[in-house]
């Protein structure tokens, strides 16, 4: 299972920094700052009927009404916050489980080791969607929380794997054998060896899995396993606005066009990181 | 030698069905809610609700329950159905006629899109419709796959009348034309988004296969670019995919739920969806089970198809990589 | 011997074919094209959103099996007609004794069941004691309480005998599905004696219904029948749009219905409704066991801009848990209308000058999401706070409807004839007027209809009066249809929906 480590290379741009990074970071910096901002302010109350039903985008509304007569750009704001929320939660949950797991496996002995491997296989066999049903349905209804903690612990177990493999790839260099030898504490060699070697593969894992996070959170939403009104998730603004497509298909565009640029953004920053962590790179 | 890694793989997988048959037992016991809440209605009295309870056994204690569920495990028996008091076996059946057959499509399909397009992007990087693939590929993963669905029903279903808009023949697979007419979108939805991402790992590997050593020796050896990709390239190229390939089928397998949702089939998924909301514990079980079971058998069949088809790892014996 | 009910048709030697035609009356309302030219073969396909559970009523079925089943292949003593009147079906002639005790049911002759065996007073004492029994799931069990024998004399008569009083028997036999003493597995097969028998079922998908060519009644005008089910309302929709399926049962949301409306190949049909949406509190705990509170947040709310919000220009305001087809129905909307500055003045004088905050658990499906959010920015307005609290329907019945676990919760009843709950004071919401309990015991043993219409008139305005609950709307019962097809029920009063009356166009 090694290729896993083996993360799809993009073209490498020239100039001081990939040009990925900075649309990425453009795409996600605005989307932050959108989600910041409807901490304090949104043209509308969101919960509010601001409007008739279902009205065409104007001045006012600026990308029309639900069918409850709420502003939708207000929603598609506030659905920003909720899936910049859910997407930090759950790399924040999955890198911390999954990256202690992960070495605890790299550093078990075969038969321990062998354990662990099949256990993250059942693990990950268990889709997402399957773990968030299980979390919602054994607390009080879904929610925030409960969306991110499902995602977060489905991620685990593929940044476990990921760890496991990259961790012992690295334990397995001559000079880590000869420090474990000489009697350096596990946790120190993690620290001091393990940790900065995977930390770039890493990273760039993590944040490809928060923008599978982003989807994952509107799947959830849109099954009604996600997060509850009044906070609009731009998967539940894309069930809602189903029924509508022919009258105000609007509705059902816009959420969607927003979770998309989202995403790409992220996976630009994605890439944009690996390139600048390529060992390749950094020698040039 | 591949036998004894095959048998080791075989025990791992034994194992972890176990494993996994007893944490689905106990991870569902962990819900709160009563199956019982699903039979009774506005109305019921306290009396009535002791009735549903001790129909579908929750009145029963933990460990008892088990044994049941264990003992019927053995027999390949998951029960009957605390809704529906029908076995939950042959309803398994009928939902994988449907759920099968939109997964293997799904799969092929993008596997036929994604492995051509995915070179093509890779070898032709510098040409425009290289990029293209890359940057159409990039989209493609940034979209939710109920989104796709929405938007090709209201454009090939509604809008065109092309195709059904959802749901699956009354008679399913004995009106086999109406049957595959209905499955058309959704394999075509969860394909688009498959293909999305196979694109991109097949794309990095061929950029692994040709930016190495063995390529170059043997192309300065005199095999032609061509001649030299297809002898070399694609067999080591095939090894990360084939991995990558096992995860996405098994993904696939129960992602379909908010597929099969959208377009309102009567497939594993909502079945599932269904058993959760109702607390139909041997629904649940058994879908889950069956389920797990397809997916670490997928798992096995990949690992041991990568072994076979690694050059370098033929000819190790027992280590795992 | 008496006959009991004034203005509904109930008794003596009511005929069969005169049943038949009153319901055919009723059922075609649904539609106005010619009925000569219409295929006797038809197969009509029918969408709907509720798949039942299982089949049988006893084990917690679930309404879709009202929906497809009742009337159409299982019947009962009587029927339910689609306007609310009960009139004989399998009961054809019905003699009650003075005391009102002992009803005695003469039973339509001639009538087999699906698997060929003739009717017997016996198969009804089977069916009824299914539905009585200790493992019985039936919402109608209670109901039947008062029955403490049934006697078969001869295989065409069925003697039952009451302990008290129970005008509503009739009404209630209504939902006793007769199925044959030698049925087995009812869960998943049936025999009946209805004009369809049932053809197929693939579980989340279609059940398909085949005429019945047995059938003691009135020839259905179609072939067969198939419920197709979906769960979600819009690919429900959009079958109906490409032609998939030929009628819609009820219509969850009108954002779907412009497309229908403005257009010539369908008939969108508004009928009565009898499904409530209701903020109910705990009036056992406080605030809300102060009358004042209540009747101030039920003026808090403007429930006409929550129903035009919901619904758009569809749907009923109600001012009390009756909707306007039961027999009690009385206008109250001017009870409590909405006057959110006299809501304020009441919440002063009841201790809450700065209003007061609390829990409310709404279930996560349509309306009651949207409806609680609307409630939210209502009620902030005087000053009292919602934290909206999504559950499921399964915790639900755990946590409010048996702990009684909840300060409010919104719930939709989709019951006719439901007031009674509020003669109970241990259901869920903790309602208890010592006169209204009395007034709804008192209906039941009445001795004429006026006599239980008065009664129960008088405890529907003492609930209204005490604002026991916030009844925000009744829906709108929708049913849409393509052009070419006519004559189903309107108002599909209990989710009912009989099917042998739909006629399709060639």
């Amino acid at each position: 299972m090694s290729d896993l480590v083996s993360l799809p290379a993009t073209t490498r741009t020239r100039g001081p920094l990939p040009r990925a990074l900075l649309v990425g970071l453009f795409i996600v910096g605005l989307q932050l700052v959108i989600a910041l901002m409807t901490l304090v302010w949104t043209p509308y109350d969101p919960s509010a009927l601001a409007g008739q039903r279902l009205e065409a985008p104007s001045l006012i509304h600026l990308a029309g009404t639900d069918r409850l007569g709420r502003d939708l750009f207000t929603l598609i704001m506030i659905g920003a916050r909720i899936a910049l929320t859910v997407g930090c939660g759950a790399i924040l949950i999955g890198g911390l489980i999954g990256v202690t797991i992960g070495l605890a496996a790299a550093f078990a002995a075969r038969t321990l080791d062998d354990v662990f491997a099949a256990g993250l296989d059942i693990l990950i066999a268990f889709p997402t969607l399957l773990i968030a049903m299980l979390i919602v349905a054994s607390s009080d209804g879904a929610s925030l929380w409960t969306a991110t903690l499902a995602i977060g612990v489905a991620n685990s177990a593929i940044v476990a794997r990921l760890t496991r493999i990259l961790g012992k790839r690295v334990l397995a260099l001559d000079y880590i054998t000869a420090a474990r030898i000489s009697g350096s504490s596990w946790l120190s060699i993690v620290f001091r060896h393990v940790l900065p070697n995977i930390w770039p593969t890493l990273m760039v894992n993590l944040a490809l899995q928060f923008g599978l996070a982003v989807i994952a959170e509107a799947s959830l939403s849109y099954l009604g396993l996600g997060t509850p009104p009044p906070n609009a998730s731009w998967g539940r603004l894309l069930q809602e606005a189903q029924a509508t497509v022919q009258t105000a298909p609007l509705g059902a565009i816009a959420p969607g066009l927003a979770l998309v640029a989202l995403v790409i953004g992220i996976n630009l920053l994605a890439d944009g990181l690996r390139d600048l962590s390529d060992p390749a790179r950094r020698s040039a | 030698m591949i036998f004894s890694y095959v048998l080791r793989r075989l025990i791992i997988l034994a194992v972890s069905i176990l494993v996994a048959s007893a944490v689905l037992f106990l991870l569902l016991r962990l819900l709160p809610g009563d199956p019982a809440n699903a039979l009774v209605s506005i109305g019921a009295d306290p009396e009535q609700i002791e009735a549903a309870r001790r129909q579908v056994g929750s009145d029963l204690p933990l460990p008892q329950q088990f044994i049941q569920f264990a003992g019927g495990l053995m027999r390949f028996d998951f029960g009957n159905s605390f809704i529906s008091r029908t076995p939950v076996l042959p309803e398994i059946g009928a939902r994988l006629s449907v759920t099968v057959p939109l997964t293997l499509g799904a799969f092929l399909l993008a596997v036929v899109l994604a492995v051509p397009l995915g070179i093509i992007a890779a070898v032709r990087k510098a040409r425009w419709y290289g990029g293209l693939i890359a940057v159409v590929s990039q989209l493609g993963i940034a979209v939710p796959v109920f989104w796709i669905g929405i938007l090709l029903v209201t454009l090939f279903a509604v809008q065109l009348r092309l195709l059904p808009s959802g749901g699956f023949p009354a008679r399913g697979w004995q009106r086999p034309e109406a049957a595959i007419t209905a499955l058309i979108l959704p394999i075509v939805t969860v394909a688009l988004v498959m293909a999305a991402s196979l694109i991109r790992y097949v794309r990095a590997a061929t950029l692994d296969v040709l930016g190495s050593d063995y390529l170059r020796t043997a192309r300065a050896l005199g095999a032609s670019f061509s001649e030299a990709l297809v002898r070399h390239g694609i067999r080591n190229g095939a090894v990360p995919v084939i991995s990558i390939l096992g995860i996405e089928l098994a993904s696939t397998l129960l992602g379909a739920v908010v597929v099969e949702r959208v377009f309102s089939l009567p497939g594993l998924g909502s079945m599932l969806l269904l058993g959760i909301e109702q607390r139909d514990y041997p629904t649940v079980q058994a879908v889950l089970f069956i389920s797990t079971l397809l997916v670490l058998l997928v798992g096995f069949a990949a690992d041991i198809l990568q072994r076979l088809v690694d050059p370098r790892l033929r000819g190790v014996i027992g280590s795992r990589p | 011997m008496s006959n009991l009910r004034g203005g509904e048709i109930l008794g003596k030697g009511m005929k069969a074919a005169a049943m038949a035609t009153a319901m055919m009356l009723v059922t075609l309302a649904g539609g106005q094209a010619a009925a000569a030219d219409f295929d006797p073969d038809a197969t009509i396909n029918i969408g709907s959103l509720y798949e039942p559970q299982n089949l049988d009523n006893t084990a917690g079925a679930g309404q879709g099996l009202n929906e497809a089943f009742n009337g159409n292949v299982y019947e009962a003593l009587f029927s339910l007609a689609d306007d609310g009147t009960v009139q004989p079906a399998l009961a054809k002639d019905t003699k009650i004794s003075e005391d009102g005790l002992t009803y005695t049911f003469a039973l339509q002759p001639g009538v087999t069941f699906h698997s060929g065996k003739a009717l017997t007073s016996k198969d009804v004492k089977f069916s009824i004691e299914r539905v009585t029994s200790a493992d019985s799931k039936s919402s109608r069990k209670n109901s039947l309480k008062p029955i403490t024998s049934i006697e078969t004399p001869d295989d065409s008569t069925v003697v039952i005998k009451l302990s008290s009083r129970s005008i509503s028997l009739p009404y209630n036999l209504s939902y006793v599905s007769i199925v044959s003493e030698t049925a087995k597995d009812l869960t998943s097969k049936e025999d009946g004696t209805g004009p369809y028998k049932l053809a197929s079922w693939r579980r989340g998908s279609a059940l398909a219904l085949a005429r019945f060519d047995g059938y003691w009644g009135a020839k259905p005008s179609n072939g067969d029948v198939v419920f197709h089910y979906f769960t979600e309302a819009t690919a429900l929709n959009n079958a109906l749009l490409t032609g998939a399926v030929d009628i819609i049962t009820s219509v969850q949301s009108p954002d779907s219905l412009a497309q229908f409306k403005d257009n010539k190949d369908f008939t969108v049909a508004e009928g009565k409704s009898t499904t409530k949406l209701l903020l109910a509190y705990n009036d056992r705990v406080a605030p809300f066991d102060n009358v004042k509170v209540r009747k101030a947040l039920a003026r808090a709310v403007d429930d006409a801009k929550l129903l035009k919000a919901v619904w758009g220009d569809y749907g009923t305001l109600i001012g009390s848990f009756v909707p306007p087809t039961d027999p009690w129905y009385v206008d109250l909307t001017k009870t409590d209308a909405y006057d959110p500055e006299s809501a304020k003045a009441l919440l002063k004088e009841a201790g809450y000058p700065d209003g007061f905050s609390f829990t409310l658990d709404t279930p996560n499906y349509d309306p009651h999401p949207i409806a609680a959010q609307f409630l939210q920015s209502e009620l902030a307005k005087v000053g009292v706070k919602v934290k909206i609290n999504i559950i499921t329907a399964n915790e639900w019945y755990t946590k409010v409807y048996k702990a009684h676990d909840f300060q409010a919760t919104l719930q939709e009843h989709v019951n006719h004839r439901d007031i009674v709950f509020y003669g109970n004071p241990d259901f869920y919401w903790g309602y208890n007027n010592p006169e209204v309990v009395d007034l709804i015991k008192q209906a039941e043993a009445s001795t004429t209809t006026d006599e239980q219409t008065a009664k129960l008139k008088k405890a529907n305005e003492i609930i209204a009066e005490d604002a026991a609950s916030n009844w925000l709307y009744l829906y709108p019962q929708i049913v849409v249809s393509a052009k070419s097809v006519t004559g189903y029920p309107l108002n599909g009063l209990n989710a009912q929906f009989y099917v042998s009356g739909i006629k399709k166009a060639d």
